[in-house]
């Protein structure tokens, strides 16, 4: 009987702490979302929770300064949606091969797939954007989307989740049929690869929504921004004064992927475990 | 793994199927990683066709600057701070979140919660905590009225202040998913074990340390040595915070950070930035293998081998 009561108030404590965290998680992004619909005045008299009626206002101001933000959020969809699909079909292409041919140079590429996890690729943006500019690439998205194709993080998790669902025999009976080595991937593979795929999908348009540093380096021309890069420019001196204005920029930026957590964080939070944990 | 008799002659297609990762990663990896090996040993600016190999030089210049030692203090101590209740605090709540005796309810709902705002971009969580902590911000309003402050105070003025709110952001964003990897590693740890340390009469102390702990080895490192990879090239937070120079004092001037100063300083010296780039590099892959090599279990890297 004690036993249980001692469980009951540790419960209690415990959810007490649990509740906290949830609060210091969600008030920050919720005071984002409501001060976007308050004007600067109320913003800067008070601190509220409940939403206001000065979004059209705030969004007016917000567009008539000189930035375009659905231009940003078009030319972010852009990028992120074409980078997405390349990173994730060559990923599991390449994780496919490493796992189905045993051929020379496999072991070799598998590990050194390993090792690039572990090393910090982004530190070489100086070299990058060099090459690039002497390609005239800069102000171009090419160098945004293709490298997302030789993504050592995305070929890791797409191993660890072919690992999981590739069927022997379902490969020998697609040879017997006469189905291409290729055909076997794309007919047979993809489709059951399907829902990881997805999931895969989903951290690769998020990260590339998100990813402010490559951009700010290879882009100069305003029509090219991207999403962050507003952002950035938000805080500069045209809107200085105009908090309501700049809330709203901010929570437009975050808005899509609220709404994409909102419908797919099942599968986003069982995917994260993907690469660490082998079951 | 091998396919049997009828699968050898195919074993060549394995070479187009990786084909596009192994170029693309040539072209866009590696060659420009070797491009700043490269440059990191010239005197290229960014408006001059010319330059010339000057050797170690740019490596002496960086060595002696005192804001480059700095910004790798800055770094680490970011990283450490950030990192240690990350952890603790992932240890904490995987065992309460696994643990049959509790059975508590909403684990899956507070997990993604707690995951919500790594998913956020970064450019605007920075930008929304300044805000938020300005002079004229809602942080400043409560303080006051609840008498916390005698007045509004230039938070982002105060070194300290400013590095403690970069680490908080920076656990802020990365505590969820901390806590789920950790908790998916206690989950794949077989219940045998503890049934057969509980006929045993271990108490649920003995058992996290005797069992939990090293079983969750493997996803520990893992977990250090990525969050290290991604702490030591930390650089939005940092930048779009304050003054994009690390202000108040460089106190949150990251090595990134100082990569990209010198990067666009006005002659825009990418010799010198490539430099850097280069020390945070080596230095960070280093220490990433390194732990990796000695942390990871020697018996579990044994067996990987042989299964492989």
């Amino acid at each position: 009987m004690k036993y249980k009561t001692n469980t009951n108030i540790q419960k209690t404590i415990i959810y007490i702490i649990l509740i906290i965290i949830t609060i210091i998680c969600i008030i920050p992004i919720w005071l984002l979302l409501v001060n976007s619909t308050r004007s600067t005045p109320a913003i800067q008299s008070g601190v509220s929770l409940i939403p206001s009626n000065n979004l059209i206002v705030n969004y007016k101001i917000l567009s008539s300064r000189g930035l375009n933000i659905w231009r940003a959020v078009g030319n972010s969809f852009y990028i992120s949606i074409f980078s997405t699909l390349f990173g994730v079909y060559f990923s599991v292409m390449t994780a496919y091969g490493l796992k189905v041919y045993t051929f020379k140079g496999r072991k070799f590429l598998n590990n050194f797939i390993l090792i690039l996890v572990l090393v910090p690729m982004q530190t070489s943006i100086i070299g990058f954007y060099q090459y690039m500019s002497k390609l005239h690439l800069l102000n171009s998205y090419i160098p945004l989307i293709i490298p997302a194709a030789a993504s050592a993080a995305t070929v890791f998790f797409a191993l660890q989740y072919l690992d999981a669902i590739i069927i022997k025999d379902l490969i020998h009976a697609a040879r017997i049929d006469g189905c291409s080595e290729f055909g076997i991937f794309q007919k047979v593979m993809l489709p059951i690869a399907a829902p990881g795929m997805f999931t895969l999908a989903i951290f690769g348009f998020v990260g590339s929504w998100n990813n402010f540093f490559t951009p700010f380096i290879l882009i100069s021309k305003m029509e090219k921004y991207t999403l962050p890069m507003l952002v950035q420019t938000l805080r500069g001196d045209a809107y200085k004064t105009e908090l309501g204005a700049i809330y709203l920029g901010l929570a437009m930026s975050i808005f899509p992927i609220l709404v994409v957590y909102s419908i797919f964080a099942k599968s986003i939070v069982s995917g994260i475990a993907m690469g660490a944990v082998k079951e | 793994m091998s396919f049997g008799k009828s699968s050898i002659n195919k074993n060549s297609s394995g070479y187009f199927f990786v084909m596009p990762f192994v170029l693309i990663f040539l072209t866009f990896g590696l060659w420009p990683l070797i491009n700043t090996f490269r440059l990191s040993f010239t005197d290229t600016i960014l408006m001059s066709r010319t330059f010339k190999y000057v050797g170690i030089k740019n490596f002496f210049i960086i060595f002696n600057d005192p804001s480059f030692l700095k910004a790798f203090k800055n770094t680490a101590y970011i990283w450490v701070l950030n990192f240690i209740p990350q952890i603790g605090l992932a240890l904490l709540f995987s065992v309460w979140f696994t643990s049959k005796r509790l059975k508590l309810k909403g684990v899956g709902m507070f997990r993604t919660l707690f995951y919500l705002p790594n998913i956020l971009m970064p450019a605007a969580i920075a930008a929304l905590f300044a805000s938020l902590f300005d002079f004229y911000g809602p942080a400043n309003q409560i303080l006051v009225r609840l008498g916390v402050l005698p007045e509004a105070m230039m938070f982002f003025r105060n070194s300290s202040f400013t590095q403690i709110m970069v680490i908080y952001i920076q656990w802020f964003m990365w505590f969820g998913q901390t806590i789920i990897i950790i908790m998916a590693g206690m989950t794949s740890i077989s219940g045998d074990f503890y049934a057969s340390a509980m006929i045993d009469g271990a108490n649920s102390g003995q058992m996290f340390r005797k069992i939990t702990l090293p079983m969750l080895r493997p996803v520990m490192v893992y977990t250090l040595v990525t969050s290290l990879v991604g702490g030591m090239q930390m650089f939005d937070i940092p930048f779009m915070l304050t003054d994009g120079r690390g202000a108040p004092n460089g106190s949150i001037m990251t090595a990134n950070v100082f990569m990209y100063m010198k990067y666009s300083s006005s002659k825009g010296h990418i010799g010198l930035a490539s430099t850097v780039g280069v020390i945070i590099f080596v230095i960070t892959s280093v220490v990433a293998l390194g732990i990796f090599k000695i942390l990871r279990d020697p018996d579990e890297a044994a067996a990987k081998k042989k299964r492989s």
